[in-house]
This record gives structure tokens, C-alpha cells and sequence, in this order.
């Protein structure tokens, strides 16, 4: 077992060497590419196998690479890391199976072999993060990732606009890291090593004070790169302008590595955190799931709505760790479990729906060359299967049942309502109002996901123009791809045992005490009534009549143009007006010619959602950042001997400080 | 246990939760006249435990304070209130300065103050918190009305409903106060109705309206 | 008892166009007019099924299965409820959220189904259909599980049970709250009288008649009886949840008749009230509509905040 974890890493690194010797070797050989992608299938799938094998053991697999390296350097798989290690494989694998025909299509030969080494190696840093058992093994992935995920997106070009999105990603991912790194450091003092194994073992001698402080500094640091709001900032403007399969990597894996982290901080080394750190979670799950939601109904680009449903997800599985932390306190262990449980698999749903929209979002860009719904519309008759499998992930990610989505979601409804169970007062009123919390969050999903799939796919074509450009179906591998995570999330929805059972070791290894009692019983529930709905769903196709198709209704008149028809922001529009208060709209319309308002040759319409408490919250940090930059902008005079000097003294007060320690 | 003696056993308990619901649909509706037919409810389940617990004490007195209740609350004043209404043929709308869904929110919480608020109070008089916090958020409901209707027939019915609240301390707390206060307190409020009643009738004559913002006016 | 469980199911499914019947047969009354026979609906069924489908030509095929999915779907919540005896034909922990998802499924298939032809009535009525259902879809959670914490239970066989058990008079808070809660809910999500007007075919106006314009004869059959079953089903939650006194606690002939009786007797105040709510009030605008919702929120959440109150 340990040899295929090896080969995970060695093959990962082996891809992109393989894809510049072959750049090298034959410039113009299209299939270099094909090379660099099995070798990283193959990669990916020996991970799985490790995984799958380390599971069944129950053992942990570790690899220690400390000789080769001047650090402490562990590589391990337990049942956390395993878990997510098993998500990043699996979501990973269309992903690169999409990049094929994406890269062949989008890039010239030298970018081609740019994102073929940038790909594996992204990839492995992401491996590295999970895997990772000490700091720098886990440091060194968690930098990389922000560096090599940077890279692909300079890829996909660096306009201005996109410089300052890349800056802003950067600069968040960094001050994230910084607090990451201090978390680190307050645990330095009570260990000997670096290594994880020390470090819980230390957890639980800490002081609480610094448990505290731990728990706050990772609660950010990893909040940042997960997306919470109000550190989503970064999130919306880098994850759409990303090339579309590393698009779906980022929402779909990237943002759960900072929850494994998290997970491994709180539940793994501090055991649980201080009192009030599940209602911190829970808060910052609550804002992030309707505020996420309302900022996705908002926008018409479909990638920027993709990455704000993500802030969504990420919100309802921080409301399912904040909720397991509350009842773990509260001496609930059972509820506790439940909880968590409904965190955990609604990652792994998370992961492969959102990989799933992602994809097909590429896959309608791929024939429109456009990712504004507004432009789009009766797609489903040029591309029918990519319109079904989208479908599918539509539901999945608006949390409805049969569905993989819902299955989450109602592992998490059951543990609020297992929280009123509980002795303290607190979460008793608090819990159940999470209920209502997700069930809107719900609501507004489904509204949004009914105007994404409505505006793309269905109705008639709103622009003339792409109608000429639409030809048929995207490429076969692209439809694999789909179909692999499109069947997941019907086979989840449907049977959701298949995901729970094989999770349980997991959270019973988090929450010690959590009991599969209560959680088998509910397990079954859902596909009771799946059979029930085929059943009468199938008896319905024997009512039989005849057909006949006929133009639209149109009030007597000749016929509708397509720009009659509803758009997506006309479809939003109810739902913005009731949350004006949220997104502070500044309309601006325009009717051309002005004398005639009712008969008008053009009306222009933009909308722009402004949205206060940015400003409130970043303005002034950014400001006093930009101040203390230029202090330091002094100090880089471009004097060599003045560097010469920085250095001296770097190195005098190091000696100093041996001194007088 | 006869079905009468169950229901009057329970009266206590379980008429203030109509009265939470009347509170809370008083926050809800626009429309003055509902706004009285709410006071109307709410006045009758008052005096439904007043008759509740004159059939649980077989006391005599509180059969007749009952019955003042229910005459002039259930039945006079509302008809005054209605009299004033159509008399005055003004617009329907109680001219709220706080739309029905935050009123509703704000009246929600002023229930959880008063439970919270007399939580130990209760403990220490040996009264039942239910009903003496009902009470205490039908006085807060009382002033929440006055202050953001801005309807002078609304600001009466809020004065009203605020006595509804003394009222239902008093009873809560001693079981009702002396006869003789009762009944002398009930005239007071049917007096302050007349005189009020007469009041609007004069600012709808100056001010061509019954917004009392517009007394600003009168400032010079 | 699975035999009766059955029977319950079926006599819900069946009963749904009766109960809409009653209900236009009552407005009639009180308007003064004669109105159609109460067994209209199913006429109209009849008819529907038996009629040529006009499909528009821009559809896909999600025109023609969305209703008939949403059928199933509906047909499926359905069986949630207990309405004889004190379960329903589908038990388990947390069936009452599965009950809200399956219809919450159902309209968004029904939202689908009005996009797809790309008229702009359907965009209409879509689009309005997702900001109510959006906004009903909390506080229809949170007044059922206010009641379940009540109950101590995580089903609708074990919050029936606990409500038989109860005093009548001992009427709680928090079921107050969540009653007035869900009726309000439930007249948005049923599409009845102040949120929608289930009879006008005014543009400015409609929602779910808005939604259906397109469809004709099985697929609108399907749609009808899916709608008039989804106000059945939830009148009978409201009762089951709220006033089950009288449903049967054993298998026998003559409880079952009983019980059967009292939910009659029951469903036909309800139905009374609606048709009475119908007569009296007039239609919100659209934009009073989440006024009215956040007003059920607020109800909701008291409830929830009651039921901790209730405990200390």
C-alpha cells in the first residue's frame, strides 16, 4: 500500500516532466498532452486505491521523507486526510479528463504545455496539503496551492482587470497564511517537533487561553481561503476568471482543503476549541449561506454565480461543523456526530456538483463563447445531454431530495433538531433557528438554480447571434466527464447509505462517542421515498393521448420576438426587490429617445449590487495597509550597499538575540 | 372534571397565548378597523378570565367585574371606536411608521422582554409568569402602537390597549383589584374615549387630516 | 394497519379535486350565486385526460415531464401524512422535512416547465412562483419543527401521538404560533386567496395560473390534481399536527369509521375557512406578498423561542 502512495506523489511529479520532454522532443505532437493526462489519471487513481486500501485497514498509511529533506517531513494518510485525499482524487479525475479538449481548444502549443506541468503539479500540492503530517510538508502544499493556482490563472491572460483580481486573491491568500502560519507557532512551545503527531498529542495539554487563541487564528486563516464571508472577497473575482476545468478544481477541492484544515485543527489537536467557537462557526455559516445565495441570484455571469454558490456550500458546511462543535461542548456526542457528518458529506456533494455545473458551464462556453445568461437560451436543443447533466446538477446544488444535495442538508436539519435536545438554553433556541436559516437558504437556491438552468437551456435563443454559432453536442470526453459526476449525484441522492456508511469511521474517529443509532434509521428514509416517487412517476407515462406541437400563446399577436422573453435578470428581479436592503442596487435605466418613453427605439439597463459593509469593513484596513507600504517603500532606495546594510544588521540581531536568550 | 371547570382551569395559561397572537397581529395589520376588531378579542379573552376565575373562586364580585369588562370593552367602547371610524370617513390606514413584517419582529422581541423581565418577579410574588408577562408586553405593545401609529384614532386604541395591560396585571397579581376601583377605572377609560373621541373630531376640523405628525404644526 | 395507511393514502389522492370542489361550491354560497357541482373538478380531470396535448414548439422535453414528475412527487409527500390512523403510509425520523422537499421539488420541476417554452408568461409566473416559494420555504420549517421539539419527536407519527395525548384546552404557544404560521404559509404555498388568486387570469396578478398557461389536456390534468392534492395534504398536516383528536388508535372497523367521520367533519371547517378567508379578503399586491411571509417568519421564530421559554 505504501508503494501506490508513493506512486502518487512520483507520478504527480513525473506528469508535468513528461509534458515539457515532450514539448521539448516533439514541438508539434498534439498527443504530449494526452501523456502528461494519463500519467496524472494514473496518479490520481493510485491515490484512490491508497485511500480505498487504508480505509478498508483502518490503519494510517505514513511515508517519512525527513532524510531528504532539512525539516520535518511526513506524508500520512488517516482517516481525515484519507477522506479528502479520496475527494481530491476523485473530483480531479473528470477534471483532468475535461482538460483534453479545453486546452486543445482555448491554447496555443506554448500554453498548452504551460498548464499540462502547472496541472499535475497544482494537483499535488493540493495532495500535499491532505497528506501532509508536519507543518512544512503541510505548509509547503498550502503555498503552492495559492502560487500554482495563481499561475494557472495568469494563464488565461492578465489584462488589468484581471492583475487587480489576482492581486486581491494573493494578497487575501497571503494574510490568511500569515495567521495560519502564527497558529503553528503558538503550538511551538509545547512541542518538540513539527510533526502532527506531537502537535495532538500537545492539543491537549495547552492552556485554554491559548487554545483560544489557536482556535480564532486558524478559524480565519483557513476561513480566508474557504471562503466565509466577509473574507470571500477574493473568491468571486478569482475563481471565474480561472480557466474553467482549474475554475472547478479551485470551488470544488481547493476551498474543502481549507476545511480539512480547519477540521484537523479543531476537532484533531484542539479537541473541540474553546466554548463559544461553534457559535463563531455557526455565525459565520449562517451569514455565509444567505448572503452567498443572494449574492449568486444577483449576478448573470455564470461563473461569478457558480463562485458565489460555493460561499453558499461553504456556509452550510461551516453551519454543520459549528453546530457538531455546540453539541460536542453540550455533551452530545450523538447529535454532535450527526452534524458533522451532514458537514462532511455535503463537502463530498459540494465537490462533485459544483465540479459538475463548473464543467458544463465550460461546456456551453465551449459552443456560445459566452458566460452571460442573459445572451443565452434554448440550448437544449443543440445540446441535449450536456442540458440533462447540467439539470442534474442544478438540483443536486439546489439541496433537493433524489438528489445528492439534499442529502446534507437533511442530515443537517435532523442534528438542529437534535439540538433542541440539548440541557443548555442556548442552543436550544439558537440550533432550531438554523433550521429556518438553511431551509431559506434552500428556497433561494432552488430559485436560483430553476433562472440558471431556465435561462442557459431552456425557452428560445435571446441573442441572434450565438443561434448561428451553436452547432451540437461538446466533445465525447467532455461528456464523460459530466455523465462520471452526474451519476454520482443521483446515486447519492438516491441511496444516500452508499456515502454514509463508508463516512461513519470517520466521524466516529472525530467525535468520540458519536453513535451510528441515530443516524441509521434516518439514512433509509430517502430512498423509501424514491421508490414511491418512481413507482407513481412511471404509472403516470401509461396516460396516453395524442400530441401536437403549436407556437406559443402570444396574446393574438403574430408571434413573440426573443426579446420578449423573460431574461435572467428579469427572473431575479422580485427576489432582488425584497433583499434591496442587502445588496443596495444602484439601477440606472436609460430610454431612448427621451421624448417618447413609451414607444422607445433602445432602453439600457444596468444594475450594479453595492454592497456597503465591504467597503466599511476593507476600506480603512486597506488604506492603512497602502500607508504602511510606503513607510516601507523607503527603505528599497535601489542602493546596493543600503541592502548590503539590511543584511548586516539582519544577521547582527540574530546574534544578539542567541545572546540574550 | 366537568368540561367547564377544565376549560376555566386552563383559562389563565392558555388565554395568554391569544393575547401574544392578538399582539402580534395588531403589529401585523394596516387597517384600523381590524385594529379594533383585534382590541375586541383581545378584550373578550380578558374578560374570559375574569369569568374564568370567578368560576374558580366562586366569587361574586369578580362575575360583576366581568361583566363591566365585557360591556364596556367588548361592546361600548368598540362600538364608539367604529362610530368614530365611520363618522370621521377617514382612509383605513392606521398611517404605521414601521412596515408589518419589522413591527412584527419588534413585538416579537417586546414579548420576549416582558418574559425575560418578569421572570423573577413572578418567581418572588408566587404569581404565573405566563399571564404577568402578557400583561407587562400588552402595556409595551400599548406604547409601541402610540408611538409608531400615527393615526390619532390608532393612538387611542393603543391607549386602550395599554390599560387592557394594567388591567390584566392587576388581576394576574391580586386576583383583580377592589370593586369599586375597577369599576371606577373603567368609567375614567370610556370618559377618556368620549373626550379623545371629541378631540380628533377638532383636529380633523383644523388640520383636514388625522395624522397627528401634523400637529408639529401648531408649534410657531 | 398497512392496509389502512394504504386506504388513507388513496382516499387523500382521491379526495383532493372533491375538496376543491367544496371549496368553490362553498364561495359560490356566499356570494350568492348556485355554483358548479362539487364533483367538478373531476369532470374537469376527465376531460383533460382525454384531450389532445398541444406541446409549443421551442419545449423541451422537461414541458411534458415536469408535471408528471411533480405529480409524483406530490403523490409522495402525500404519503407522509397521517390522516386515519397515526401515521402516515411513509414513516420515518425527519419525514416532515422530506414532506416539504418533495413539494419544494415539485415546483421547481413546475418553475422548469414554465420556462421552457419561452413565453413570457411563463418568465411571469416563474419568477414570482420563486420569490413566494422562496420566502414560504422557512417558515413552513421552522412551525413544524417548532412543533416536533414540542413533541420531543423527530416524525409526524410521534408529534401526532404526543398531540392526542395532550389537553385539549391546554393550548401552548408555541402551537398557537406555529398554527397561525403555517396556515399563513400554507395559503402562499397553495397558491389560495391573499398571495394568489387561484381563479383569475388577470396577467398583472396571477402566479400559478401564470405558470400553467401553456399546458393543455394530460399534462395540465396531471398539474390540477397535483395542486389541488398539495392543499389537501397540507390542510391535512395542519389537522394532524394540530387537532388530531379523534384519529384512530387501533385497527378496528368501527374506531377507523369514527375516525373517519371526525376528519371529515374536521376537513370540512377547514375547507369552510378557506372558502370564508377567500370571500372576505382581497388579493396582496405582489410586493406586500413577502410582507406577509416575513410576518409567518417572525410568528416562526417566536414559536422556536417559545419552545424554550415553555421549558424554564
Amino acid at each position: 500500500m505504501l508503494i501506490v502512495f508513493a506512486a502518487l506523489f512520483l507520478l504527480l511529479l513525473a506528469a508535468p516532466v513528461m509534458a515539457g520532454i515532450l514539448r521539448i522532443l516533439r514541438p508539434a505532437a498534439a498527443w504530449g498532452d494526452a501523456v502528461s493526462a494519463v500519467i496524472t489519471v494514473m496518479a490520481l487513481a493510485s491515490g484512490l486505491a491508497a485511500t480505498i486500501g487504508m480505509w478498508l485497514s483502518g490503519i494510517p498509511l505514513t511515508l517519512d521523507a525527513t532524510r531528504f529533506s532539512p525539516f520535518v517531513f511526513q506524508l500520512s494518510i488517516d482517516r481525515l486526510g484519507g477522506f479528502f485525499l479520496f475527494l481530491v482524487c476523485a473530483v480531479s479525475i473528470p477534471a483532468v479528463v475535461y482538460s483534453l479538449p479545453y486546452t486543445g481548444n482555448h491554447y496555443g502549443n506554448a500554453q498548452r504545455t504551460c498548464y499540462w506541468v502547472l496541472l499535475p503539479l497544482f494537483l499535488l500540492s493540493m495532495v500535499l496539503v491532505v497528506t501532509g503530517a508536519s507543518v512544512f510538508a503541510f505548509f509547503l502544499g498550502w503555498e503552492l496551492m495559492t502560487l500554482l493556482s495563481t499561475a494557472l490563472i495568469v494563464l488565461e491572460g492578465d489584462s488589468g482587470e484581471r492583475r487587480r483580481s489576482i492581486f486581491i486573491y494573493l494578497l487575501m491568500m497571503h494574510a490568511g497564511a500569515a495567521l495560519v502560519i502564527s497558529a503553528f507557532l503558538l503550538f511551538s512551545p509545547y512541542v518538540p517537533g513539527l510533526d502532527f503527531a506531537s502537535i495532538r498529542a500537545a492539543g491537549a495539554l495547552l492552556p485554554g487561553s491559548l487554545k483560544a487563541a489557536i482556535f480564532l487564528l486558524a478559524f480565519i486563516g483557513f476561513g480566508t481561503k474557504a471562503g466565509i464571508i466577509p473574507l470571500h472577497l477574493w473568491l468571486p473575482k478569482a475563481h471565474p476568471i480561472a480557466p474553467t476545468p482549474v475554475s472547478a478544481l479551485m470551488s470544488a477541492v481547493m476551498l474543502k482543503t481549507a476545511v480539512y484544515a480547519f477540521l484537523r485543527f479543531v476537532f484533531d489537536f484542539l479537541g473541540g476549541g474553546p466554548e463559544w467557537g461553534g457559535y463563531l462557526v455557526l455565525g459565520a455559516g449562517a451569514i455565509s449561506c444567505v448572503l452567498g445565495i443572494l449574492y449568486a441570484m444577483f449576478e448573470t455571469d455564470l461563473k461569478r454565480l457558480l463562485a458565489y454558490s460555493s460561499v453558499e456550500n461553504i456556509g452550510i458546511i461551516y453551519l454543520g461543523i459549528g453546530a457538531s462543535l455546540i453539541c460536542v461542548k453540550a455533551g452530545e456526542p450523538a447529535v454532535g456526530g450527526l452534524a458533522l457528518l451532514a458537514a462532511v458529506i455535503h463537502c463530498l456533494n459540494h465537490a462533485i456538483f459544483k465540479s459538475l455545473l463548473f464543467l458544463g458551464s465550460g461546456a456551453v462556453h465551449h459552443r456560445t463563447h459566452t458566460f452571460n445568461m442573459n445572451e443565452m437560451g434554448g440550448l437544449h436543443r443543440r445540446m441535449p445531454v450536456t442540458a440533462l447533466l447540467f439539470l442534474i446538477g442544478c438540483v443536486s446544488i439546489a439541496g433537493l431530495p433524489l438528489f445528492s444535495g439534499f442529502v446534507g442538508e437533511w442530515l443537517a436539519f435532523q442534528g438542529f433538531l437534535g439540538g433542541a435536545q440539548l440541557a443548555a438554553a442556548t442552543p436550544q433556541v439558537v440550533l432550531p433557528l438554523m433550521a429556518g436559516v438553511l431551509a431559506l437558504t434552500g428556497g433561494l437556491g432552488a430559485a436560483c438554480f430553476v433562472n440558471v438552468y431556465g435561462s442557459i437551456f431552456l425557452g428560445r435563443p435571446r441573442t441572434p447571434a450565438p443561434e448561428a454559432a451553436y452547432t451540437d453536442e461538446v466533445p465525447r470526453s467532455m461528456l464523460a466527464s459530466l455523465a462520471v459526476l452526474g451519476s454520482a449525484c443521483v446515486l447519492i441522492g438516491l441511496v444516500p447509505v452508499v456515502v454514509i456508511r463508508p463516512l461513519w469511521p470517520l466521524i466516529q474517529a472525530l467525535v468520540p462517542g458519536a453513535d451510528y443509532g441515530i443516524v441509521s434509521p434516518i439514512s433509509g428514509g430517502i430512498s423509501k421515498a424514491a421508490v414511491v416517487v418512481v413507482m407513481v412517476a412511471a404509472s403516470t407515462v401509461l396516460v396516453r393521448s395524442a400530441l401536437r406541437r403549436s407556437a406559443i400563446w402570444a396574446c393574438g399577436l403574430s408571434g413573440l420576438t426573443s426579446r420578449m422573453e423573460y431574461t435572467a435578470s428579469a427572473f431575479s428581479k422580485p427576489i432582488r426587490t425584497v433583499f434591496a436592503a442587502v445588496y443596495k442596487p444602484e439601477r440606472k435605466l436609460e430610454v431612448l429617445p427621451t421624448e417618447q418613453p413609451y414607444f422607445p427605439n433602445a432602453i439600457s439597463y444596468r444594475s450594479r449590487r453595492t454592497t456597503s459593509y465591504e467597503q466599511m469593513l476593507y476600506r480603512p484596513l486597506f488604506d492603512s495597509l497602502m500607508n504602511v507600504a510606503q513607510q516601507f517603500r523607503r527603505l528599497q532606495t535601489g542602493n546596493i550597499q543600503l541592502y548590503l546594510l539590511y543584511i548586516f544588521l539582519a544577521l547582527l540581531s540574530m546574534l544578539l538575540l542567541m545572546r540574550f536568550r | 372534571m366537568g368540561l367547564i371547570s377544565n376549560a376555566a382551569s386552563h383559562a389563565l395559561s392558555s388565554s395568554t397565548v391569544l393575547i401574544f397572537l392578538t399582539l402580534l397581529l395588531l403589529a401585523a395589520t394596516k387597517r384600523l378597523s381590524t385594529c379594533i376588531s383585534l382590541f375586541i378579542v383581545q378584550s373578550a379573552v380578558i374578560a374570559a378570565q375574569v369569568f374564568a376565575i370567578a368560576h374558580l373562586h366562586h366569587s361574586a364580585e369578580a362575575y360583576i367585574v366581568g361583566t363591566v369588562v365585557l360591556v364596556l370593552k367588548v361592546i361600548a367602547i368598540p362600538w364608539v371606536l367604529f362610530y368614530l371610524v365611520k363618522k370621521l370617513r377617514t382612509t383605513r390606514d392606521v398611517k404605521a411608521s414601521l412596515s408589518p413584517a419589522p413591527s412584527v419582529f419588534v413585538a416579537a422581541a417586546l414579548i420576549l422582554v416582558s418574559f425575560s423581565a418578569v421572570q423573577s418577579y413572578a418567581r418572588e410574588l408566587n404569581v404565573a409568569r405566563d399571564p404577568l408577562a402578557a400583561a407587562v408586553a400588552i402595556m409595551l405593545m400599548g406604547c409601541f402602537l402610540m408611538i409608531t401609529r400615527n393615526k390619532a384614532l390608532a393612538q387611542i386604541l393603543g391607549l386602550l390597549i395599554l390599560e387592557n395591560g394594567i388591567f390584566m396585571a392587576a388581576l394576574v397579581t391580586t386576583f383583580g383589584m377592589p370593586l369599586v376601583i375597577e369599576i371606577g377605572i373603567a368609567f375614567d377609560v370610556l370618559m377618556g374615549v368620549f373626550l379623545m373621541g371629541l378631540f380628533t373630531f377638532r383636529i380633523r376640523d383644523s388640520f383636514a387630516d388625522l395624522d397627528v405628525s401634523k400637529l408639529r404644526r401648531l408649534r410657531g | 394497519m398497512t392496509a389502512v395507511k394504504l386506504l388513507q393514502f388513496v382516499v387523500l389522492l382521491a379526495s383532493a379535486p372533491l375538496a376543491r370542489g367544496i371549496i368553490a361550491r362553498l364561495k359560490a354560497i356566499l356570494q350568492r350565486r348556485s355554483g358548479a357541482s362539487v364533483l367538478r373538478p373531476y369532470y374537469d380531470l376527465w376531460k383533460l385526460f382525454h384531450k389532445e396535448e398541444i406541446v409549443p414548439a421551442s419545449a423541451s422535453w422537461l414541458f411534458r415531464a415536469g408535471p408528471r414528475l411533480a405529480f409524483a412527487l406530490t403523490v409522495t409527500a402525500a404519503a407522509v401524512v397521517p390522516v386515519l390512523c397515526g401515521s402516515g403510509l411513509l414513516s420515518f425520523s425527519g419525514d416532515f422535512i422530506l414532506l416539504i422537499y418533495l413539494l419544494a421539488f415539485a415546483r421547481f420541476l413546475m418553475m422548469l416547465g414554465a420556462l421552457d417554452p419561452g413565453s413570457s408568461f411563463g418568465g411571469m409566473g416563474a419568477s414570482r412562483e420563486a420569490m413566494v416559494s422562496a420566502l414560504a420555504e422557512g417558515p413552513l420549517l421552522l412551525s413544524l419543527i417548532a412543533v416536533a421539539i414540542l413533541a420531543k419527536s423527530g416524525n409526524l407519527a410521534g408529534v401526532v401521538a404526543w398531540t392526542t395525548g395532550q389537553n385539549f384546552f391546554d393550548i401552548s404557544a408555541v402551537h398557537v404560533l406555529a398554527l397561525t404560521a403555517l396556515i399563513f404559509v400554507v395559503l402562499a404555498e397553495a397558491g389560495r386567496m391573499p398571495v394568489d388568486n387561484p381563479t383569475t387570469h388577470l396577467e398583472l396578478t396571477m402566479i400559478h395560473e401564470a405558470m400553467v398557461l401553456e399546458y393543455s389536456g394530460p399534462s395540465l390534468a396531471f398539474i390540477e390534481w397535483a395542486h389541488a392534492l398539495k392543499l389537501n395534504l397540507l390542510i391535512a398536516l395542519i389537522i394532524a399536527l394540530f387537532a388530531p383528536w379523534g384519529i384512530a388508535a387501533q385497527t378496528g372497523m368501527i374506531a377507523l369509521l369514527l375516525a373517519a367521520v371526525i376528519y371529515v367533519v374536521k376537513l370540512f371547517l377547514a375547507l369552510l375557512a378557506v372558502a370564508v378567508l377567500e370571500s372576505v379578503v382581497a388579493k396582496l399586491r405582489m410586493y406586500v406578498v413577502p410582507e406577509f411571509l416575513g410576518i409567518a417568519s417572525a410568528l416562526a421564530i417566536l414559536a422556536i423561542v417559545f419552545t424554550v421559554i415553555l421549558k424554564r
